[in-house]
């Protein structure tokens, strides 16, 4: 299995949605958080003052998939949220050992 | 002086005031006794000094018939009320008989008693305090008429205090007077015309001027009370003045009339004892004014034997009738004081017509009156809003009880009260716990049918947290708290609220941003069109009604661009932008979608939503003031068409499109039709050093426009001109457009009055700008000496002012932002110096919060943007400006 650990931009969470949904990925968790990672972000001016905006609002979307369709949700993803512009994000992807549904106690390799 | 009086209720003497200073040259004749001087002894008849004419010796009779008999009834040890009252009423039979005598006089007037003769409990030795009341004006008859009504009395050696006046200046409350509008509320009439007295006491008897003799009663207790270490247990004790004593005791008669007439009731003492302290106290003052020939009111130890003899109290020995009377005395005065104390504690406080603040909050006076009076209903929730308080659960069941009986339209009889209902509205601590309250008892629902649609209204989308209803209020919840919020996510939104020129249009937008609601379907539309019905009915047009429908129309635009859209891209930027279209409704939007997300439920909206907010709105804020030059008005644009198919008879089609046309597109989202009209024939026929004015008076403040040709100084010198006159400039645009016309539109507060002082403002406004504007007159020598004045002088800068310039917002202009503290002149400083390095103001957009200046210039110089080593330049002349070191 694998962990896909997404940054995207917040207007594409949905599309991102969407196509991982396309391919029965169902179970997901999505986190606001803020970040910069080489688009280190600018300064706004606001009634000619500055001020800072270095970390940017992004989204992380979390899913574990199996491995056979890693490769498919990555690409996935990185289609959907896509704009060609910097600032559009990261997929990190971590091998995950095993995992235990908590309500029924089922282990899944 | 005679014009001056000591009445009854006052130990202060009071200065009679009159329109006319006919009243300084009324004295008595040089002959008439000195009121300095004793008069009278208790054994010797009174003689006067002056020569009595026949009906003087008539009305000489029949007062000293009263006073014996007076005398004799004291001196029995009758001088309690029954007997003060029968005196009272044969000193009004004297009155009468001298205002008869010194007719004729054709106009209204009427002579009404005041203080204790008011009340009448006239002692031996009070003054006779008089009012002489006109109720048409006061000139030379008026003053014959009060010569002639006064000087028989003041022969007959009557202490007299008399105020004159007419009913006109009880329109304005005599505040410094507080003595004279206690002795008002005894007014009785005693001769003259009825109709005077009772067209007074419709003006007088207001609940400003109650809760006002209130409170300086309050005061006037406090003090007097002070003067006598705040005991009632004096050895010597002044039967008038001290604690527990007489004029305790009209004051707390007084604090049950201004505030609850039943008051009393609940109190400590019944109706009979209270009676009883009273006639007791008048006797024993009685006997002292016997006994001492003068208005003589403390019962010292000499006058104690002497005052127990004659009330008859029991005792072998003097000293046994001393103490049997002191200890009476202490028994009422005990009652009276603890009255006092009580009334003191538990009167409500009048807070407006039938209002009073109690402990338990505002409550109505009198239910039954309140019940039949609901558009008085929503003043209560204003006098809880402005005392802190809540309203009382008796009012609430009032209100409740009743409230079925009413439709929206009684809640809202006339202008005033639609004006109150919207100043309700300002979003301020509290106001979401009063609406609360109003929800509660029902009066909400029925002032606003549209909003009873979504009570108790449950709607699942497993998002919201609460009921509509309970939501909405929610959102003005969040609105109230935001004005005072030191959260570090949510000061910056603070800011903006303090900016808006209409606050209230947000709690309206607010309130009915959901009830559409009630039904499944896209609630926004639905609930612009209840919302239509609400300002019908509250009779709210114009801009203001456009406000509010755009922001109930488009509440869920701002969360959709900023959550789910790209604000990195600058068409989604200017699309937002073209949708707001001014800074005053981006503001409003944007607080609105802060606090409707916040009242979805307490964790929705988080740091990380509310600054993708804030950057849409800045992203925005900065499109609106430093691109909109980029963005001009076409031919074929949509506004220009509307305009072209409303013109007016003499506005011809080129004349629009030739104004129009250059113009940045801005200019069609800040100014109605009428206005655009109106600048169009400003504009007409304009020759080079000419200027053409248009002057607008909208409420506190003017509007005034100015069109002219463009060139060099243009925009410093219009503002020189208007700070000269001591215009405080608020908002204000300045436009070019592509001929060279210049377009200036202000809005300014007349600090000092000009325009209403001087009829021909206007022209002399029009001639100085024309003269300067020509070049005839040098704006700078005019404004010196205002600059200097000391009115202007600053101690220190409060914020230190912000210069930005910027390169990059526009493709036209450099953009020239300044945020400082705003002053006299400002405008016309800033100017002056982007004037004096060689620049040319093409737009200026100003716009004043608090003590803040915001003005955003778009330059030029020779056609083209400054080069950096030019912004420098200015930057540095501008900030040593501003900083006044030049």
């Amino acid at each position: 299995m694998k962990l896909l650990k997404s940054i995207v931009r917040p207007n594409k969470v949905d599309d991102v949605k969407d196509a991982l949904a396309k391919l029965n990925i169902a179970g997901m968790t999505v986190t606001e958080v803020r970040g910069h990672g080489k688009q280190k972000g600018h300064t706004a001016i606001y009634r000619g003052k500055e001020y800072n905006v270095s970390l940017l609002p992004k989204m992380e979307i979390e899913v574990v998939v199996p491995d056979t369709i890693a490769d498919e949700a990555i690409k996935a993803i990185v289609q959907a949220a896509r704009t060609g512009e910097i600032g559009d994000g990261r997929v990190f992807v971590i091998p995950v050992q095993e995992s235990y549904r908590i309500r029924t106690g089922e282990m899944e390799k | 002086m005679p014009m001056m009086i000591v009445p009854e209720s006052s130990a202060v003497r009071l200065t009679a005031r009159r329109r006319s200073d006919a009243g300084a040259r009324l004295r008595p004749p040089a002959s008439a006794p000195s009121y300095d001087c004793p008069r009278e002894s208790p054994n010797v008849p009174f003689m006067s000094v002056s020569q009595p004419d026949s009906t003087g010796s008539a009305l000489r009779a029949s007062l000293d018939a009263a006073r014996v008999e007076l005398r004799a009834a004291i001196a029995r040890g009758a001088g309690g009320r029954g007997t003060l009252e029968r005196y009272a009423d044969r000193v009004d039979g004297l009155i009468r008989q001298v205002f008869t005598d010194a007719g004729p006089y054709d106009g209204p007037v009427a002579v009404i008693a005041l203080g204790g003769y008011g009340r009448r409990h006239l002692c031996l030795h009070s003054d006779i305090d008089l009012l002489l009341l006109f109720g048409n004006g006061i000139g030379p008859d008026e003053e014959r008429f009060v010569h002639r009504f006064l000087n028989p009395l003041w022969d007959l050696g009557v202490v007299v205090g008399h105020q004159v006046r007419d009913i006109e200046d009880f329109q304005r409350l005599e505040t410094d007077n507080p003595e004279f509008l206690l002795a008002l509320l005894d007014a009785r009439p005693v001769a003259g015309a009825r109709s005077v007295f009772e067209r007074f006491g419709a003006v007088f008897h207001q609940a400003d001027t109650h809760a006002f003799i209130l409170r300086s009663l309050l005061a006037l207790i406090e003090e007097r009370h002070a003067k006598f270490n705040d005991t009632l247990y004096q050895l010597e004790p002044d039967v008038k003045d001290a604690p527990g004593a007489l004029r305790d005791l009209t004051a707390t008669r007084t604090i049950a009339l201004l505030t609850d007439p039943l008051l009393l009731r609940r109190g400590p003492a019944d109706a009979a004892r209270f009676d009883d302290a009273e006639d007791f106290l008048l006797e024993v003052r009685s006997t002292l004014h016997l006994e001492c020939g003068r208005n003589q009111n403390v019962l010292s130890h000499e006058l104690q034997e002497r005052t127990a003899e004659m009330l008859g109290f029991p005792g072998a020995e003097p000293g046994q009738r001393v103490e049997k009377l002191m200890s009476d005395y202490f028994r009422h005065a005990r009652i009276v004081s603890r009255s006092l104390e009580w009334a003191r504690r538990t009167a409500p406080v009048p807070v407006g017509p039938n209002m009073g603040l109690s402990r338990d909050g505002v409550r109505f006076i009198d239910p039954v009156q309140a019940a039949r009076n609901p558009a008085s209903w929503p003043a209560t929730f204003q006098a809880a809003l402005d005392a802190g308080t809540e309203v009382s659960e008796e009012a609430l069941s009032c209100i409740q009880q009743h409230v079925d009986r009413y439709r929206a339209d009684d809640f809202f009889v006339d202008a005033k009260d639609r004006a109150a209902l919207l100043r309700f509205l300002k979003p301020r601590p509290g106001l979401y716990a009063r609406l609360s309250q109003m929800h509660d008892c029902g009066l909400l629902g029925r002032v606003f049918p549209e909003f009873q649609a979504i009570s108790w209204r449950v709607v699942r989308d497993f998002y919201h947290k609460y009921t509509v209803d309970e939501h909405t209020l929610l959102t003005i919840r969040n609105l109230e708290r935001l004005t005072t919020t030191d959260a570090p996510h949510r000061v910056r939104f603070r800011s903006l609220i303090g900016d808006l020129q209409a606050p209230e249009l947000l709690v309206l937008a607010l309130l009915f941003h959901d009830v559409g609601k009630w039904r499944d379907d896209d609630h926004a539309l639905e609930s612009v069109r209840m919302a239509e019905q609400v300002l019908e009915r509250l009779q709210v047009t114009g801009e203001s009604r456009e406000v509010v429908l755009f922001l109930i129309r488009h509440h869920l635009r701002m969360s959709l661009a900023a959550f789910r859209r790209d604000t990195e891209d600058p068409e989604i930027v200017k699309q937002f932008a073209a949708l707001v279209g001014t800074e005053e409704r981006l503001k409003l939007l944007c607080l609105m979608t802060v606090v409707d997300i916040e009242a979805v439920s307490p964790d929705t909206l988080t740091p990380w939503k509310a600054e993708l907010l804030w950057r849409l709105y800045v992203d925005t804020y900065n499109h609106l003031t430093q691109r909109y030059g980029d963005e001009l008005i076409e031919r074929n644009e949509a506004g220009l068409t509307e305009l072209q198919a409303n013109r007016p008879d003499d506005v011809s089609a080129t004349e629009v499109t030739k104004f129009l046309e250059g113009l940045p597109q801005r200019y069609l989202h800040v100014f109605p039709r009428d206005t655009i009209y109106r600048h169009i024939r400003l504009a007409r026929d304009i020759k080079p050093d000419e200027v053409h004015l248009s002057l607008e008076q909208k409420g506190a403040t003017w509007a005034l426009a100015v069109a002219t040709l463009d060139k060099p100084f243009l925009f410093s010198n219009i503002c020189g001109v208007l700070s000269s006159f001591g215009m405080n400039i608020l908002r204000g645009h300045a436009f070019t457009n592509p001929n060279g016309l210049v377009l200036d539109a202000f809005e300014f507060t007349d600090e000092e009055r000009f325009f209403e002082l001087n009829r021909d403002a206007q022209d002399q406004v029009l001639h100085v700008m024309q003269d300067v504007v020509s070049g005839r007159a040098d704006v700078t020598a005019r404004l010196r000496g205002r600059e200097q004045s000391i009115l202007q002088a600053r101690s220190s800068l409060r914020f230190p002012p912000v210069v930005h310039t910027d390169n990059k917002a526009s493709g036209r202009y450099t953009i020239l932002d300044i945020v400082t503290g705003n002053a006299l002149g400002l405008l016309y400083r800033i100017s002056r110096v982007i004037s004096q390095h060689g620049c040319d103001v093409d737009l200026v957009l100003i716009a004043t919060e608090g003590e803040k200046a915001i003005d955003v210039f778009h330059i030029t110089k020779a056609g083209s943007k400054l080069t950096e080593a030019e912004q420098i330049a200015l930057t540095s002349g501008l900030q040593r400006t501003l900083e006044g070191t030049v």
